[in-house]
């Protein structure tokens, strides 16, 4: 781990310090993740309220349409929590520890091995977080395509449909409302069952709910 | 005074008759229409020969004061004096001519048509001299009548019908309401007089040639003359919140602005259709100007829906509604009017008329979108509104707080599948033509590229999109569970293994 500063690199690095080896979610990631958490949840219910009006009825349709753009805007507001961050210090590195294909592919292939087999096993994961090392390679991969693709798409064709009137000849250029919408809505689909495996797979560290715990506290747990 | 001299007295006689017709003319004109006092008054070199003796009376009114001392003094006479004196004696020749006219016509005569019909040829002469026409000679208007060429028995003036000859004389009016006469000739009704429609008003359907009186004077709940012919759509809008308060005298916002009446909205003389692209709402928000900021305090993307929903849509909130689609030429922004000789629409319509079939938007689309028009290939659209289903209902108005605030009357899954779909075309005359239009073009996919300013949120009918949903749900639940069965399995095996 070249990147790694060696000064972190400390023998006492079981004190649980911001120094610590064992920190590897600084204040702006868990503020960021949780916020985005209760977002992305209020979001996919007022967004299934807003699309199946006549399933159930959780608040009116002005209601959800309301609370939809305001959360939002919050959503995306808090979206910058996370690029300043990781544009403004040395943790970007948590998405491109090694930037060596090969070796990818080859801890990728493991980490499913680990998640499909070894973890039922009592095995380890192959991947060891470090604060600058965080994320085994499908974390990586998947977290980059939905920040830096998946949720900007979400994004603009969100305010796009906040108010068509000012984006008119974007919406036009695109193709139309209802490619914007479709659009809107396949990445809404997506969340869905993302949401939920992503909450089952943090669920998988040494008991159900270290790895939340880790989320709220910074600290990662040693075992 | 007037002994001292010998030129004062020749000067004298005609200063006296001018003071007596202009009492005339000051009767005659505290009855004529504030619009005509313009007319009269605006001198144009062009004006013709009626106008232009108007004009003269009124100047010898105007001047009849400052006449008088000069004929006193027996100054020479200046041509503007000459100019009065002669519009005096032409305007009492002109009553006098009118006089003997009266003489007959004040009593009941008709005429023979050549439909077998009979038309009156009855003046009431009182009313007509002391209307605004009063001091217009028959002739004027009547110009194929004059003192040597009054038709006779052997002379016979043949007239088809009634309103063949109103048809003729509308010309007449336009000598000297050319203003208003421009106006008209822009209007949908002339458009269909032209057309040969039968019941389309000119002048003298609505104003009487004989006996004119202000428009200004009508009453809100005559409802006249409007009512004649529209009497469903009068009687729909006598009930709305604007008849109500134009009945009873209420004026908006406690300001001089009285609640609009037939000819507000709609104008009295270039009548349009306002069911036609932006022309209602902007009639609308005319008066209620702030209506884009007070939809913006509560309404999600506000402009789009004054764009795309008709006002009457929610504000007569039992209104029947319906989707309708139009063409619309995307390079001038406005929606396309069909001009004469529109081959490809106008079959395809006679078509769904003759079959009293549903007609498909698409494919009028396609015939129309391929138009090579002065070289360049016509860039049209198909849009859609949100209307009102009926003439009536549009003018259905309720009070605001009666008006539709429930999104969900629109916003609901299936909720396009419910709504009535026409086609509607703008005709050369400026009117529109709706026919009804198969529903299944609002989820046709072809639809999604053809008709922009389509979706309703939460009214998309994609049973894919909605098939992704449950299937994204499925995956959510089943891949922990799945993941978790499957541990749990491969620790009981093993577990078993190791015994």
């Amino acid at each position: 781990m070249s990147t790694i500063p060696s000064e972190q690199k400390q023998p006492d690095a079981w004190i649980k310090t911001k120094d610590s080896e064992l920190y590897i979610n600084p204040l702006p990631v868990r503020i960021w993740h949780w916020l985005n958490a209760l977002g992305f949840i209020a979001l996919i219910l007022t967004g299934t309220q807003i699309r199946y009006s006549n399933l159930f009825n959780l608040m009116t349709f002005e209601t959800a349409i309301k609370t939809h753009n305001w959360v939002a805007f919050a959503v995306i507001a808090n979206y910058f929590v996370w690029l300043g961050f990781y544009l403004f210090s040395d943790r970007i590195t948590v998405y491109h520890p090694e930037l060596n294909m090969r070796k990818f592919f080859d801890k990728a292939f493991k980490q499913i091995m680990y998640y499909s087999y070894g973890i039922f096993r009592g095995a380890k994961s192959p991947h060891k977080v470090l604060p600058h090392d965080k994320f085994n390679p499908m974390q990586s991969i998947t977290y980059q395509i939905v920040m830096l693709l998946v949720v900007p798409i979400q994004f603009v064709t969100g305010l796009m449909m906040w108010d068509v009137k000012r984006f008119e000849g974007v919406i036009a250029t695109l193709g139309g409302l209802e490619v914007v919408n479709t659009v809107h809505v396949m990445i809404y689909i997506f969340f869905i069952s993302f949401t939920m495996i992503h909450a089952y797979m943090g669920a998988l560290g040494h008991t159900p709910v270290t790895h939340f715990r880790e989320m709220f506290t910074g600290f990662e747990e040693e075992h | 005074m007037v002994r001292n001299t010998s030129g004062g007295m020749r000067a004298v006689q005609p200063v006296l008759v001018v003071c007596f017709l202009c009492c005339m003319v000051f009767s005659s004109v505290s009855f004529a229409l504030p619009e005509e006092q313009t007319s009269v008054a605006e001198p144009t070199a062009t004006e013709t020969a009626a106008t232009e003796t108007t004009e003269t009376e009124t100047a010898a009114t105007e001047t009849t004061a400052t006449a008088a001392p000069a004929a006193e003094q027996g100054a020479e006479r200046t041509a503007e004096e000459k100019k009065v004196d002669e519009a005096a004696a032409r305007l009492e020749e002109k009553l006098k001519q009118n006089n003997k006219c009266l003489k007959c016509h004040n009593k009941e005569r008709t005429k023979l048509l050549e439909d077998g019909k009979e038309m009156s040829l009855q003046i009431h002469g009182d009313a007509y001299i002391s209307s605004a026409h009063g001091k217009v000679s028959c002739t004027s208007c009547h110009s194929a009548i004059g003192k040597r060429k009054h038709p006779s028995k052997s002379t016979n003036i043949s007239i088809a019908t009634e309103r063949n000859y109103s048809v003729e004389m509308n010309e007449s009016c336009r000598k000297c309401h050319r203003q208003k006469y421009t106006q008209y000739k822009g209007s949908v009704h002339s458009a269909m007089v032209e057309q040969g429609n039968t019941k389309a008003p000119v002048c003298t359907s609505c104003h009487n040639a004989h006996a004119p009186v202000s428009m200004v004077d009508y009453q809100a709940e005559t409802g006249l003359p409007c009512k004649n012919c529209h009497e469903n759509i009068f009687n729909a809008y006598a009930a709305s919140v604007h008849g109500q308060a134009r009945i009873n005298g209420n004026t908006i916002r406690d300001s001089h602005i009285q609640a609009p009446i037939c000819s507000d909205c709609h104008h009295s003389h270039e009548v349009t259709a306002l069911a036609i692209g932006d022309v209602l709402r902007t009639t609308c928000i005319a008066c209620h100007e702030n209506v884009t900021l007070l939809h913006n305090q509560w309404l999600p993307n506000a402009g789009t829906h004054l764009d795309i929903v008709s006002c009457a849509v929610c504000h007569a909130p039992f209104a029947k509604r319906k989707f309708d689609i139009h063409l619309y030429d995307n390079v001038a922004g406005v929606p396309l009017a069909m001009e004469e000789g529109d081959a490809p629409i106008q079959e395809q319509l006679q078509a769904i008329a003759d079959e009293g079939g549903t007609g498909d938007p698409l494919e009028i689309w396609k015939a129309r979108g391929g138009v090579v028009q002065d070289g360049q290939v016509v860039d049209i659209s198909l849009r859609s509104r949100m209307e009102v289903m009926s003439g009536v209902a549009a003018h259905q108005i309720a009070s605001k707080s009666f008006a539709v605030r429930t999104c969900e009357s629109c916003h609901e899954p299936g909720w396009r599948k419910k709504q009535n779909v026409t086609l509607s075309v703008t005709t050369p005359d400026g009117r529109r033509q709706s026919f009804e239009a198969d529903r299944e073009v609002l989820s046709s996919v072809e639809g999604i590229n053809s008709i922009s300013d389509f979706y309703a949120l939460g009214g998309n009918p994609s049973k894919f999109l909605d098939i992704l949903v449950l299937l994204s749900l499925a995956a959510g639940i089943a891949v922990p569970v799945g993941h978790f069965t499957l541990g749990k399995m491969i620790k009981e095996y093993m577990a078993r293994g190791e015994k």
